[in-house]
């Protein structure tokens, strides 16, 4: 690939932290293998690199050194970074790479810092926005938001992930722990995400409680994710506490692959009712696994699973309950979200996203 | 086994939750009373701030825990330790409660100032409530504003001029903004009138139907080369006008343009203008009186009166020299 000029054209990925477990990460390393097959020179510059991928990328800072003239940035923005005014200052041709952030909103009251960061990322945005070629989104909701940012031509292609790790060999240890705990009845409710007041874990209990009130009461819930909130943790497990729910409603933190595709593999219904989301890869893992998802129409989520999931308008307890119990019991629903779902994990994880990426690429570095 | 039409079966689910609970609810199953009091049973454990800050909230925590209970509890999981700490209760009884007893004392006198703030402070919302300006809407005179009105040329040729993006105000269904567009200009239209952006054609065009000064608010300092208003600030009562240009003057490049039309106080005060204009906090400025305003705020402005002398367009294009980084408006 060539600049109109004839000169060649490295396309360079700039991001804030390179993680091997968290999605950016691996959209990252998905893209970089896209771009690379597609004829580019291509590497990654992170301000914060993981120790297991310590050879696949480079501090942003070190940049300079394999500068050339051509190069286009492509910046993966996720949260506020000192990448993002790196960028600005190299001045090089950009193309967003928008994973949405969450507002500061969300975190007022609970963690001052997250405010702080999640205001700067919005600065970070309206900085780069007007300047970039072309603005990469995951979903129409976040395309919007690029829009209003000022980008000026935006595009939504989903994220680039390895749901694989869901299907692989569930961790035997924690297979078995839950079955013993299915053995004993009651259905299993799943929800994987960092808990964060964004994604509202807290209405996760409140619909777990009027499940079991209403419709099944040795039901379990499991709150699968660490934590970047400190308050709201400490919040949630007093309110289960209060609740009388700490045997039912199981947080057990990060967790591995193999432990995560031990999660899945027990679950009866997937369900997520966050109240911000750019994207949800864990929403894509669900259907992925065939297990039914019951979701809050937030954010990003309709664009994410199309008509592969129960989409519901309201959060409330007793409706979430109801709906609930209704994807438990109904196999006729149950095997509809589930074809559908699987259906649109299909589309997701196809090589269609990454192809399309690199076809924007190429004709926003034509106009570069 | 799968429904013949999935969508179809979904929705119909979707309709018979919807009745579940609806029937669940009016039995007593779940009342909303009960909702209710789990919102308040989470709001319990989260920081008084996570409550959205509201200061009745706070002060319910406050009365909650102004009383401060002396009675120690004995229950003990060993034997005899119940007795313990029965006798060690009733040792310091006398003490512990003429401790708590003050100390529930200033609480409560904490507590009922901090009820007095409360009400003084809402007693100050409603009076500022009843004393302010409404922002002004879009006040349009048809006659004046359309695609062979006389300012168009002369309006997309100042736009024009300034490479970038080029911002039309009140874009109603995106009349100029085609127009631009088609003169090789990259235009779009922000109007606060949903249903007019909602009924354009859009064919391509980006129009946009949100509050003006919040969408300005969002873009990029420096982010624009040219703003084109139309029917914005005529109504505008001093305050917001001033406040719009602030905001328009981070916005635009340094050697922007901005284009203002305006009527004249003639056809503004006529029997043919529209009852918004009747109704708007605010009156048209004389065309001097424009130029003199951009020109303070380092604007070089020119007055172009209409045919009729019914409206004018004033052309100002910003110094090239002024930092889009101040004052910071954002």
């Amino acid at each position: 690939m060539t600049t109109a000029a004839g000169t060649p054209v490295a396309v360079h990925q700039f991001i804030a932290t390179l993680n091997p477990h968290d999605a950016t990460g691996t959209h990252a390393l998905k893209l970089r293998d896209a771009l690379r097959a597609a004829g580019w020179r291509s590497d990654i510059f992170a301000e914060a690199i993981h120790d297991d991928l310590a050879s696949e990328a480079r501090k942003h800072w070190m940049y300079p050194e394999h500068a050339a003239p051509g190069d286009v940035a492509i910046y993966q923005f996720t949260t506020s970074s000192a990448v993002a005014g790196y960028l600005a200052e190299q001045g090089l041709p950009l193309i967003l790479d928008f994973h949405n952030f969450t507002g500061p909103e969300y975190f007022t009251g609970w963690e001052p810092r997250s405010v702080e960061r999640a205001a700067a990322a919005a600065d970070e945005l309206a900085l780069l926005a007007p300047r970039a070629l072309l603005g990469l989104a995951k979903s129409r909701f976040s395309q919007s938001e690029l829009r209003d940012a000022g980008c000026r031509w935006t595009e939504v292609v989903p994220v680039l992930a390895d749901y694989r790790r869901v299907a692989g060999t569930p961790d035997p240890r924690v297979a078995a722990e839950l079955a013993r705990l299915g053995a004993e009845g009651g259905s299993d409710i799943l929800f994987v995400g960092r808990i964060v007041p964004s994604k509202a874990q807290h209405e996760l209990v409140k619909a777990m409680w009027a499940y079991r009130r209403l419709y099944d009461a040795k039901a379990r819930l499991h709150l699968v994710g660490g934590t970047s909130s400190f308050e709201y943790t400490k919040a949630l497990q007093g309110f289960v506490d209060d609740l009388g729910l700490a045997a039912a409603v199981r947080l057990p933190g990060e967790v591995s692959d193999a432990a995560l595709a031990a999660y899945f593999a027990a679950a009866d219904v997937y369900l997520s009712l966050s109240a911000h989301e750019g994207f949800g890869v864990p929403l894509v893992e669900a259907m992925v696994t065939g297990v039914p998802v019951v979701t809050r129409d937030a954010g990003g989520v309709r664009d994410t699973v199309a008509d592969g999931a129960l989409v519901l308008a309201a959060a409330d307890p007793s409706y979430i309950a109801a709906a609930l119990h209704r994807v438990h019991t109904d196999q006729q629903l149950r095997s509809a979200l589930t074809a559908a779902g699987v259906r649109r994990a299909a589309e997701l994880s196809s090589d269609a996203p990454a192809t399309r990426m690199v076809e924007l690429v190429a004709a926003a570095v034509r106009t570069a | 086994m799968a429904p013949e039409d999935p969508r179809a079966y979904v929705e119909q689910v979707m309709a018979e939750i919807a009745e579940e609970v609806r029937l669940r609810r009016t039995s007593g199953d779940l009342p909303p009373k009960l909702e209710r009091e789990l919102d308040e049973l989470f709001l319990a454990h989260s920081p008084v701030a996570g409550r959205g800050g509201d200061l009745g909230d706070a002060l319910r925590m406050v009365d909650a825990a102004t009383f401060i209970d002396p009675v120690v509890p004995v229950e003990s999981e060993r034997a005899a330790g119940a007795a313990v700490k029965k006798g060690m209760r009733s040792l310091l009884l006398w003490y512990v409660g003429w401790l708590t007893h003050q100390m529930s004392q200033s609480a409560s006198a904490v507590s009922r100032a901090l009820h007095i703030v409360d009400d003084r402070l809402g007693e100050l919302e409603r009076r500022v409530e009843s004393q302010s300006v409404p922002p002004a809407g879009v006040v349009e005179f048809p006659a004046l504003v359309h695609a062979e009105a006389w300012w168009v040329g002369p309006a997309v040729a100042a736009a024009a001029k300034a490479p970038g993006r080029v911002l039309h105000v009140a874009c109603g269904d995106g009349w100029l903004v085609r127009r631009m567009v088609a003169a090789g200009g990259d235009a779009y239209g922000v109007d606060p009138r949903p249903r007019l952006v909602d009924s354009a054609e859009l064919g391509g065009l980006d129009l946009r139907a949100e509050p003006v000064a919040p969408h300005l608010r969002a873009v990029a300092p420096a982010g624009l080369a040219a703003v084109v208003l139309s029917g914005t600030v005529d109504g505008m009562a001093g305050t917001e006008r001033a406040q719009l240009l602030a905001v328009i003057g981070t916005r635009l490049a340094p050697g922007g343009t901005l284009v203002v039309h305006s009527v004249t106080r003639q056809a503004w005060d006529s029997p043919d203008a529209p009852p918004e204009a009747d109704l708007a906090p605010g009156r048209p400025l004389r065309p001097d009186t424009w130029c003199s305003v951009l020109e303070q705020s380092g604007y070089e402005a020119v007055e172009h009166a209409g045919p009729g002398g019914d409206d004018f367009l004033v052309v100002a294009v910003r110094s090239a020299i002024t930092s889009p980084y101040e004052p910071a408006e954002r």
